[in-house]
């Protein structure tokens, strides 16, 4: 059924055409009828011939028709004698009106059959036009949500109906929207009412194509999107006018998008599957390094506690003294390990709580070096700071935790007592003051690739023997100071780790 | 007295396992990184090789490998990993045995006897493989093709000979079933390790052996042929 805007144009062509047919006869008339005594039977037919192709041209068929008529009459009553009627005496002259009916039926047939072809390739053309317009739609490397409205859109755009939905099923929906069975995932046009939203989401999950029948009335159509015969979704028009070709052009467009969907649907679920083998790869990597930073501390233990039960003999007084010395301090290592977990799970559930308070820096050394309890003898640590170095704005606990995590790094990997150097020096701006803090050993040192990954909760290969937590942890707690932490890269021998904290304004520490 | 090489970055472990085994009469030397150790193995002349598969220069695999090129040292690795790849891997590799951390020191003592015991036999044979093969008081007579245990003649099926006589030959290792299979059933094997649980059900019931004391099963990893077996801890 021919839309209403349509129809109007053919009709206005139509009238117009006939019109225009008309008057041309008219005219042709009056400029012929004074000089019929000298014409030829034959010319005035050839002449009126003119406006029916005019006619036919312009308004289609039945203008050329009325025309013809209008032609027919006039070249029968003016120009066959005898004038002034419709009757006709020489046989001549009605060979010559039967010549003319013939020749303008047959005109007019086939300039409205070229009429009509050359309107089937116009017609094709757009359509063709539409459905690149419509595919180049979905062949982007979009994601699902942004297809969905792609789609929707565009159908908007090519078929204006009232409103267009795209529905699917609650298990496909993209992450963030659900619903019942079958929910709108995407629309466009006019708003819906919650009638219609009721009406299209209640039909009970079932997709199936509606509407989509040549004789249909135009209301509502439905079409399903089926790829690898599995429904994938249903694209509602509501209220739409379609032209001749318009079903089967929606037809191939739900087609290309049922792929589309699909196809976005499975790079979903792919990129959903690699995120959880991420995820479970971590974790396996995360009870490695957990196990291995536990059981450390621990085999020293086993090891320490079986000497002395079993061999307590044969053990001299230094050694014993040195064996349960080793078992306190790999007890304390074992505690500060949990500790170090525990604040870990505390910074993964977004429960730590920074509580600044102001502090000199050598405060905060003392407090982190009671924290590794002799595992750091204070002999090896040589601090350094600038008299005039501002006083820390920090949460101490934390804080003391960091730099203990430093020391204790440092002492593990340096048994031979080599010193440990902590230096600090201001920086920032005057409105916003920092104190850079560092810590320096002449251990083994870390590789320049291996300077980012450190930091990575249990880089257990990367930092060789400087795996765990301790790192880790150091980052959390400075940079929820605000602040940065990095491996110093001009450092030649050993390692040094430098970290930046807020510091008070205007307050030297020595003043 | 026994030479024991300790190669683990761990400060404290090192120091623990230096008491402990001094107090046991051995002799320790230590190295804190792989590089050190494998230049340990050839200046110290050690009995013994405590691996730790962790080390902060090279991984623990490649320092056995090492080793290897130019010592027949019997090495037990030290693993912090529950994970049995590394150590099957550090098996194949060449380690004569492995124990998880932590550990007492009687199962280390205890380990580290056997290694060695099997280790000195091993080296008595001199570098042309002997005639007979003893492991306690089993016999194994690579000539006949025959094998006696406390003098009594045991009917072997040749297939079991051959299991029993390259568990002989590295008696006190742990050989993992790879090895087993690549050795006895040969090169084309290798996953098979069901081939080598029927043959060794069997050659325990022949040698009467059902608790598995003679003929030890090392759970995920392999067997290992032990003498007497070391008192449990």
């Amino acid at each position: 059924m021919p839309s209403l805007q349509a129809l109007n144009g053919t009709y206005r062509r139509a009238v117009v055409g006939t019109l225009v047919a008309l008057a041309a006869q008219g005219v042709l008339l009056a400029v012929l009828l004074p000089f019929r005594s000298h014409l030829s039977v034959a010319t005035p037919a050839l002449v009126f011939l003119v406006p029916v192709i005019i006619g036919v041209v312009v308004g289609g068929f039945w203008a050329g028709a009325l025309a013809a008529v209008a032609g027919l009459l006039f070249y029968d009553i003016f120009f066959l004698p005898p004038y002034g009627n419709l009757t006709v005496h020489a046989a001549a002259n009605w060979l010559a009106l039967l010549v003319y009916l013939v020749v303008v039926l047959v005109m007019t047939r086939v300039v409205t059959q070229l009429n009509a072809a050359r309107d089937e390739a116009r017609r094709r053309e757009q359509d063709a036009g539409r459905l690149f317009e419509l595919s180049q739609a979905l062949i982007g490397d979009i994601d699902i949500t942004e297809l969905l409205d792609h789609i929707v859109t565009t159908v908007q755009t090519v078929f204006s109906p009232r409103w267009t939905a795209l529905l699917l099923p609650a298990a496909a929906l993209p992450a963030g929207r659900d619903g019942p069975n079958l929910s709108v995932a995407a629309r466009a046009g006019q708003e819906l009412s919650t009638d219609e939203l009721t009406s299209l989401t209640a039909s009970g999950g079932q997709i199936r194509s509606l509407g989509m029948d040549r004789r249909a009335s135009s209301g509502r159509v439905a079409v399903a999107l089926v790829a690898s015969n599995r429904p994938v979704g249903l694209l509602v028009l509501q209220e739409v006018q379609f032209a001749r070709q318009d079903r089967a052009l929606l037809g191939t467009f739900a087609n290309q998008a049922a792929l589309a969907v699909e196809r976005a649907q499975l790079q979903e679920q792919a990129l959903r599957t690699r995120l959880l083998e991420e995820i479970d790869r971590w974790r396996g990597a995360m009870m490695g390094a957990v196990s291995h930073d536990l059981r450390t501390p621990l085999a020293s233990v086993k090891a320490a506690v079986s000497s002395l039960r079993q061999d307590g003999g044969a053990l001299n007084d230094a050694d014993r003294a040195e064996l349960l010395e080793l078992i306190e301090l790999q007890s304390d290592r074992l505690a500060r390990l949990v500790t170090n977990l525990l604040d870990m799970t505390r910074i993964e559930s977004g429960a730590l709580a920074v509580r600044p308070t102001l502090m000199p820096l050598d405060e905060l050394v003392d407090e982190s070096l009671a924290a590794v309890n002799g595992l750091v003898p204070r002999c090896r640590v040589h601090f350094e700071a600038p008299a005039d170095l501002p006083l820390l704005e920090i949460d101490h606990v934390l804080m003391g935790q960091v730099l203990a995590n430093l020391l204790e790094n440092a002492a593990r990997l340096c048994p031979d007592g080599s010193p440990i150097r902590i230096g600090a020096r201001s920086s920032g701006t005057p409105a916003v003051p920092l104190v850079e803090v560092s810590v320096a050993d002449e251990g083994p040192g870390i590789a320049a690739e291996d300077r980012e990954r450190v930091f990575e909760m249990f880089s257990q290969n990367g930092g060789g023997a400087r795996s765990g937590l301790g790192l880790t942890i150091a980052k959390a707690f400075v940079e929820a100071h605000g602040g940065t932490i990095w491996i110093d890269p001009a450092v030649e021998r050993g390692a040094r780790v430098v970290f930046t904290v807020p510091a008070a304004t205007n307050v030297a520490q020595h003043a | 007295m026994t030479k024991v090489l300790v190669i683990d970055d761990d400060v404290a472990l090192v120091k623990a396992l230096r008491i402990g085994l001094t107090a046991r009469g051995d002799v320790v030397a230590t190295a804190p990184s792989g590089t050190d150790g494998i230049t340990q193995v050839a200046l110290f002349h050690p009995d013994l090789v405590i691996l730790d598969l962790g080390l902060p220069d090279l991984d623990g695999l490649e320092v056995c490998r090492r080793i290897r090129e130019f010592s027949d040292v019997p090495v037990i690795v030290l693993s912090a990993y529950g994970d049995e790849r590394r150590k099957v891997e550090a098996l194949d590799g060449g380690a004569d045995d492995f124990i998880t951390k932590p550990f007492g020191m009687a199962e280390l003592e205890a380990r580290l006897r056997v290694a060695v015991r099997h280790s000195a036999a091993r080296a008595g044979h001199g570098t042309e493989l002997p005639t007979t093969l003893r492991v306690g008081d089993l016999e194994v007579d690579m000539v006949h093709h025959m094998a006696t245990k406390s003098g009594v003649p045991l009917a072997l099926t040749s297939r079991e000979f051959e299991l029993l006589a390259y568990l002989a030959r590295y008696a006190g290792k742990v050989c993992t079933h790879h090895m087993i299979l690549k050795d006895v059933w040969g090169p084309g094997y290798g996953a098979e390790s069901n081939y080598v649980r029927v043959y060794t059900h069997r050659l325990r019931k022949k040698l009467n052996d059902d608790e598995g004391r003679l003929l030890r099963t090392v759970p995920g990893i392999g067997y290992q042929l032990v003498a007497d077996a070391p008192d449990p801890p």
